[in-house]
């Protein structure tokens, strides 16, 4: 499979995940070490933006939900933004808009953050 | 002197030494005095025959013990020693013991007999000694083809012995004469070419120098104070003619070998550091072949490397450094402490030493700053590349104390050593990445067989409706899995599921899918209710990372009714009178969410079947099928493909698909599993029978 990488900027105290590329089960670990990181950092926060991501497996799913649980327990939420109508209706099917909140951008993700407080 | 060398049979040669010793005894003990030529020439026989006796019995000693010539050498200057000693100090040291019996020689009594044909034994005995070790030194590293030289010499010195008893008269003494000049001749050819000498080292041959030059004077002083006059010499004559002329023959033998070897030894100094350091590089040779036997175990190996660098470059301490996502760190550190060899790699990285090394380097530790924390007193560094591919993976660095430095003559053996260091490096990693891929691989075979025998064998056979499946692997197993539960006569269960995750892994979660749906299919009827048990227990046992899409369908023959619900999968397909409709209730993947809200949110879902009607299950294997492009196949030509064929059986229109899908990537290898299955509803008792590819209306 093709490269992958993501990229990280603090908005607030929102931070929003960049993902590019092809996320499977080997570059699935990336983005583990991001989340991670945020969480070693106290920061819950996380808007996850998939304007720039071509291609997700179930693997990549998987990291989403390994990390979810810890992150709400800590008042934290990760939200999903931009996605493609293709990475949506993967999404969707596995029925993760029942599990995770998606806005159709980064700024309205961070903008619900901000709202809740 | 093939007889000497022939098979000897220990036990007779010491019965006949015994006897020979026995019989010379005796004869002398009675028969001295006796001026008879018979008794005479009978004496000098025995002494003879005893004396080559003698000689096979020390030979056989000796050939046991297999001594160096260094060895050989030491023993000779032993031996000279004594005679020496002996020749200056038995005459005072008898006749203080024995009254004046230096002037009863040529008339002795019995004591005088005995004392003296002891002493002759003695040097009997010595004689024979020389004589072997001079014969083993001169065959020493020595070509078979002198062998005849040494032959020949050996029969003119006993010729030359012998002819001392019977021609010692003026008339006859150019007898003598002539066999003692072939003898010196012979003597010297022999002496000459001591070829062992080179195999030497230097310390051994400086000590050879000064052992031979002592020998060699000793030699001489014992040539010169034992003539016929002397003492010494008069016992000899007295005892045998023919064995005080060998005596001084062998004396005379080991002057000349021993100016030989002196003058040999000398011309060899000059040159001995020259083999010496061939014959390391030699033996470092025999080391290189070691690094390959050890490829297997990358840390074993580099503490071999480490420790054979010491000693080729005869370097106090060695260690590797190895370059790794930009830092560097060290390992098999041999003689130094980490620390030490740390803060040296930082010295050199920082100096640029290592900067665009291709080969051996020496540098001195004179600007190091930091010198002084150094447990030890390192002053010289060699530095050499670990090279792959002409990529430089890592440095093996030579440390030497104190004053002692690296010359620019020690680059060529590190740089050597290096090179051979790096190919053994090289195939480790080789070694160690081709048994990781082979373990994977296994892995994956076994995987895939979890996978073949999780899978149904064949479908299962009912009249109302016609069944097709397809499964096809992908290399990574994908974790797909499709099933039918026998429920009762009308009733029967299906599920397809997708496991998330790939290899053995996902393999396993099958095997748990597998039974967990045959003992709910068998307890529970609503495909709602299995999921959210299923679910259930999923969540619990699942690693939070993974999860399971699946569509459980409950087909009731009586009713004509198919009722399914879909956690997570992809929708149901239904082609019917040359129409598509896509299902896709809504339902959460198994092991997502809690069961209170997987059940929410889990819609069960009834057709009405129909005669003809076409239902379709698939997991997205099929729509995510990628070109070179990497485009998807996607549900249009998925959906298509479906309408065009839906008249046609299940097979055929399976193989379409599949065709279709496999047409479309060609290019590009199968990332995910491919399941699809295809049921075919025939009205009840309506159904159809292939039969020869054909459709057959029975009714």
């Amino acid at each position: 499979m093709a490269e992958f990488s993501t990229s990280i900027k603090d908005k607030g105290d929102v931070s929003v995940i960049n993902l590019k590329g092809f996320l499977d089960a080997h570059t699935a670990p990336i983005l583990e070490n991001n989340f991670v990181d945020l969480i070693d950092k106290n920061r819950f926060q996380i808007v996850v933006e998939f304007k720039d991501l071509a291609y997700i497996s179930s693997a990549g799913l998987g990291v989403f939900m390994a990390y979810i649980e810890k992150i709400r327990d800590s008042k934290g939420d990760i939200k999903f933004a931009g996605m493609s109508d293709k990475v949506y209706n993967i999404f969707d099917l596995l029925g993760f808009p029942l599990l995770y909140e998606i806005f159709k951008s980064e700024d309205e993700a961070i903008k619900k953050f901000v709202e809740t407080k | 002197m093939n007889y000497l060398n022939g098979k000897i049979n220990s036990g007779i040669i010491s019965v006949l030494l015994g006897a020979s010793f026995v019989l010379l005894f005796a004869d002398r003990i009675f028969f001295t005095g006796k001026d008879s030529l018979v008794l005479f020439l009978i004496n000098d026989l025995i002494v003879i025959i005893t004396f080559i006796i003698l000689s096979l019995y020390l030979l056989k000693i000796i050939r046991e013990k297999n001594p160096t010539p260094s060895n050989l050498v030491l023993n000779i200057g032993i031996i000279n020693a004594f005679i020496f000693l002996a020749i200056i100090f038995s005459e005072n040291i008898l006749n203080f013991l024995f009254e004046n019996i230096s002037n009863r020689i040529t008339q002795p009594g019995l004591l005088e007999s005995i004392i003296y044909t002891i002493y002759a034994f003695v040097f009997l005995i010595i004689s024979s000694y020389l004589l072997i070790v001079f014969k083993e030194l001169y065959f020493h590293k020595q070509n078979r083809g002198r062998r005849t030289y040494f032959l020949a010499m050996l029969i003119f010195m006993g010729l030359t012995s012998i002819s001392n008893l019977l021609f010692k008269t003026p008339r006859y003494e150019y007898i003598i004469n002539s066999f003692f000049i072939i003898s010196i001749v012979l003597i010297v050819i022999n002496s000459i070419r001591i070829s062992w000498i080179a195999f030497i080292s230097k310390k051994e041959k400086i000590s050879l120098l000064i052992l031979s030059i002592i020998i060699l004077t000793l030699f001489i002083l014992n040539l010169v104070n034992s003539g016929e006059n002397d003492f010494h010499g008069k016992i000899l004559m007295n005892f045998s003619p023919s064995f005080q002329q060998f005596f001084n023959l062998m004396l005379l033998y080991g002057a000349i070998y021993f100016s030989v070897l002196f003058f040999t030894t000398l011309f060899h100094i000059p040159t001995a550091e020259a083999y010496d350091r061939k014959a390391k590089e030699v033996s470092s040779l025999q080391y290189f072949s070691k690094l390959i036997t050890q490829v297997l175990d990358f840390n074993e190996l580099a503490e071999t490397i480490t420790d054979i660098a010491t000693k080729v470059s005869s370097a106090d301490a060695a260690w590797i450094v190895i370059k790794n996502n930009g830092s560097t760190n060290v390992i098999a550190n041999k003689n130094i402490a980490y620390v030490d060899a740390d803060l040296i790699n930082q010295f050199l990285l920082e100096s640029g030493v290592c900067e665009k090394i291709t080969e051996t380097k020496i540098c001195n530790l004179s600007k190091f700053a930091k010198k002084s924390q150094l447990s030890e007193k390192f002053g010289s560094i060699a530095v050499s590349p670990l090279k792959s591919y002409n990529e430089v993976k890592g440095y093996l660095v030579a440390a030497r104390k104190n004053d002692s430095i690296f010359y620019e003559e020690d680059k060529i053996a590190i740089n050597t050593f290096s090179d051979y260091a790096s190919v053994a490096i090289e195939n480790s990693i080789l070694v160690e990445q081709s048994i990781e891929k082979e373990r994977l691989e296994k892995e994956l075979d076994v995987a895939r067989e979890i996978q073949r025998k999780i899978l149904p064998s064949k479908n299962p056979y009912y009249e109302n409706f016609s069944i097709s499946s397809v499964f096809i692997p992908a290399f990574e197993v994908g974790g797909d899995y499709y099933d039918f539960f026998e429920i009762s006569k009308e009733k029967v269960g299906f599920i397809i599921a997708d496991v998330s995750g790939k290899g053995i892994s996902a393999a396993f979660i099958m095997a748990e899918i597998k039974g967990i749906f045959e003992s709910l299919s068998q307890m529970i009827e609503s495909p709602k209710e299995i999921l959210v048990q299923a679910n259930h227990i999923l969540k619990n046992t699942l690693s939070k990372k993974s999860f399971v899409s699946a569509l459980y369908g409950l087909i009731d023959m009586n009713e004509e009714v198919i009722c399914f619900s879909r956690a997570g999968h992809c929708p149901a397909i239904l082609i019917r009178n040359g129409e598509v409709n896509l299902f896709k209730p809504s339902g959460i993947g198994l092991g997502l969410t809690n069961t209170n809200h997987f059940k929410e949110h889990l819609e069960e879902f009834k057709i009405d079947l129909k005669q003809n009607d076409n239902l379709i299950f698939y997991t997205d294997g099929i729509t995510e099928a990628k070109n070179k492009e990497l485009e998807d196949f996607g549900d249009e030509r998925f959906i298509k493909i479906l309408l065009n064929n839906a008249d046609q059986t299940v097979e055929k229109i399976s193989n379409e698909v599949i065709k279709e899908v496999t047409l479309f990537s060609n290019d590009h290898s199968q990332y995910d599993d491919i399941t699809l299955v295809i049921l075919k509803w025939n009205k009840k008792n309506n159904y159809m029978e292939i039969k020869n590819g054909r459709i057959q209306h029975l009714n």
